[in-house]
């Protein structure tokens, strides 16, 4: 920040947006901390003992973070190859392909999954290509598996990856580019040395959300998923929906919380071990 | 009808992040927004100062049935009005009945919802002097009781399925042998778990009490051929229509509009799993007694027959059933079939908890 406010000024501003969390996110979250450890009217922590006896969730637990850190990977390396091409762009030229990066963010997620199944179905467009192309019949299983799961939510992802990638490659310097090339540094070594350390915070940020946004994945898992591809909000659903047992649903969803936050924290430590600070 | 449709289903899965906990000091924040939400789909009834009764329903066509057999003519007849309210939510019922600020006035829903309900102790009792269960296909439980039966069966596409290649009973489709393809099954224990003892050649009349183990036995045959195991109802016909499976369990309350509509997708009448449709009075409801009079309103057999007519659901008062026009019935199941399933949610509703829990866990390993 360049810019400086006086404390007073920076509380002023921080006050609507402060209030607003609390009352809109934070007090129904500590409603649901409340309900986890308070069942039927007494304190008791059964809900996490059942949970830290349950091969089902330590199942569920495994997929959700193994689907999450694959759909995160996925959604970095593609919207890091997009977000460098466009970085390269025109500005003028740059504004189209940013608005086709926003599309999938625009349509409904369900659209979105009902949507897959003509692309990655059985007849669907990449099967008849294969089709076409090898003149074979046997087809790619791309749907109701881990692969159709990982598909769709790098979908979703990717725009979460993109901007904020590209918002730290265009703040780069390019006269450090040009003093690199004077200095004889090939291509790779430039991208090695220096767009790819300075577009790190950019990176972090990218995976965080694509990392937090994936772990409650509920919708696309449903229907693009296979039954081993069950997830933790999928695990919640069943709690609180066919079994009424909300005290179970709630101790799931504070323990994905802090699993999130532990996932958090460790990124912004790295960071700060990086010196990558913003 | 039979479940939300997946777009009822996602809203639904919305409000219940945000009404999960239950809590009684967020009452105050609750109500004033339901009150604000509220307002405007009551001040009606209220201006008319007349005695009227909520019902929760499913919207569609359903409702338009619904409307024209049970609530006009409950209105004509009693002066008591009825408002319909759709996409209603077992969690939201709880966040009623907890509060003891109850709106709802009869719960219409299948019954794991509703013997999820009973488990909870949401349910008044049903009032015997006023509702009459003497000749009732299936009795119901103490707090809740049935107004009428869908069937679910084995679904094909009739164009890419050849005659006698296409299974007619439950047999048949865990016979993958005879019947090599792709298959569709929902997510959900009940109903799977009858349709595995059945096709292990349990007699339907001898089903209940389950045997689990044997149940689970035949599942673990039928695992291998099942392509997608089915979350969200329309599912069962989409997937079929867009040749992504060749067998599957869908209903017929879902099959024939399809089938209307221009849909290439067929099913096996000859023997199907009867589900039932429950009614239930919610605790701490304001019009309890009215409430009791409608669901013995819903049992009336010209009521009944009158249903049967309209959305073709078989009826659940046995004098009702031949009194169904012949046309009608060729859309429904038929009741009184030996080879076909009565679901008894009685039997569940102290194990559905447990064996969803396991057939979870089964279909994650």
């Amino acid at each position: 920040m360049n810019h400086s406010l006086s404390p007073s000024a920076t509380l002023w501003l921080l006050l609507p947006l402060t209030v607003l969390l609390l009352v809109m996110f934070g007090y129904p979250l500590g409603l649901v901390a409340w309900s986890s450890i308070y069942v039927d009217g007494a304190f008791t922590f059964k809900a996490y003992q059942h949970l830290s006896g349950s091969t089902l969730f330590y199942r569920v637990l495994a997929n959700t973070l193994h689907i999450s850190a694959v759909a995160t990977l996925v959604s970095l390396v593609l919207g890091y190859i997009i977000a460098l091409h466009l970085a390269a762009m025109e500005p003028r030229r740059r504004l189209p392909y940013m608005v086709l990066v926003m599309l999938p963010f625009w349509t409904s997620i369900l659209v979105k999954s009902f949507a897959f199944g003509i692309v990655l179905g059985d007849n669907g467009i990449v099967n008849q290509i294969a089709a076409f192309l090898t003149g074979r019949t046997d087809k790619f299983e791309l749907m109701f598996n881990r692969t159709g799961v990982i598909i769709g939510m790098s979908n979703f992802l990717l725009p979460f990856t993109v901007f904020p990638i590209l918002a730290s490659l265009l703040a780069q310097n390019r006269s450090l580019h040009r003093v690199a090339e004077i200095m004889g540094a090939g291509p790779i070594r430039i991208f090695l040395r220096i767009t790819l350390p300075l577009s790190l915070p950019g990176v972090l940020a990218g995976v965080l959300m694509a990392m937090t946004l994936s772990m409650g994945m509920y919708i696309t898992p449903a229907l693009l998923g296979g039954r081993k591809d069950l997830m933790m909000a999928n695990l919640v659903d069943i709690y609180t929906r066919q079994t009424l047992d909300w005290g179970l649903a709630s101790a799931i969803a504070i323990v994905l919380l802090f699993m999130s936050g532990i996932l958090i924290a460790l990124l912004l430590r790295v960071r700060r071990a990086e010196g990558l600070g913003v | 009808m039979t479940l939300p449709s997946s777009k009822a289903r996602v809203e639904s899965i919305a409000t219940t992040a945000d009404m999960a906990p239950a809590g009684g000091s967020r009452r105050r924040f609750l109500g004033n927004a339901t009150a604000v939400a509220a307002s405007a789909t009551f001040m009606p009834l209220v201006r008319a100062q007349s005695r009227s009764i909520v019902v929760t329903c499913w919207g569609g066509d359903y409702e338009k049935g619904i409307k024209s057999v049970f609530a006009d003519p409950f209105a004509k007849e009693t002066g008591i009005g009825v408002s319909l309210v759709n996409n209603a939510d077992l969690t939201k019922m709880k966040v009623q009945v907890d509060s003891k600020n109850v709106q709802w006035d009869v719960f219409d829903s299948v019954g794991p919802q509703i013997t999820a309900g009973a488990r909870q102790g949401m349910w008044e009792d049903i009032d015997a002097k006023i509702v009459d269960r003497s000749d009732l296909v299936s009795p119901g439980g103490k707090d809740y009781v049935g107004t009428y039966l869908f069937g679910g069966g084995v679904a094909y596409d009739p164009k890419r399925v050849p005659e006698g290649k296409r299974p007619q009973n439950l047999k048949d489709f865990w016979d993958v042998q005879r019947f090599p393809g792709r298959r569709g099954l929902r997510t959900r224990i009940s109903e799977t778990l009858e349709m595995a003892l059945v096709a292990d050649g349990v007699a339907p009349d001898k089903l209940y009490p389950l045997d689990i183990e044997r149940g689970f036995k035949a599942l673990d045959r039928i695992k291998p051929a099942v392509k997608k195991w089915i979350e969200t109802t329309p599912e069962t016909i989409t997937l079929i229509t867009s040749n992504e499976i060749d067998y599957t369990y869908a209903y017929m309350s879902r099959v024939f509009p399809a089938q209307k509509a221009g849909s290439s997708v067929a099913m096996a009448t000859g023997q199907t799993i009867n589900s039932l449709e429950y009614l239930a009075v919610p605790k701490f409801g304001k019009n309890t007694e009215a409430a009791m009079r409608y669901v013995a309103f819903c049992l009336r057999p010209d009521r009944q027959v009158a249903l049967a007519n309209i959305l073709f659901f078989a009826p659940n008062v046995r004098k009702a059933v031949p009194l169904v026009a012949a046309e009608s019935r060729q859309y429904m199941p038929d009741v009184l079939n030996p080879a076909s399933i009565i679901m008894n949610d009685g039997w569940w509703a102290d194990k559905y908890d447990a064996l969803q829990k396991r057939f979870t866990e089964w279909m994650l390993t």
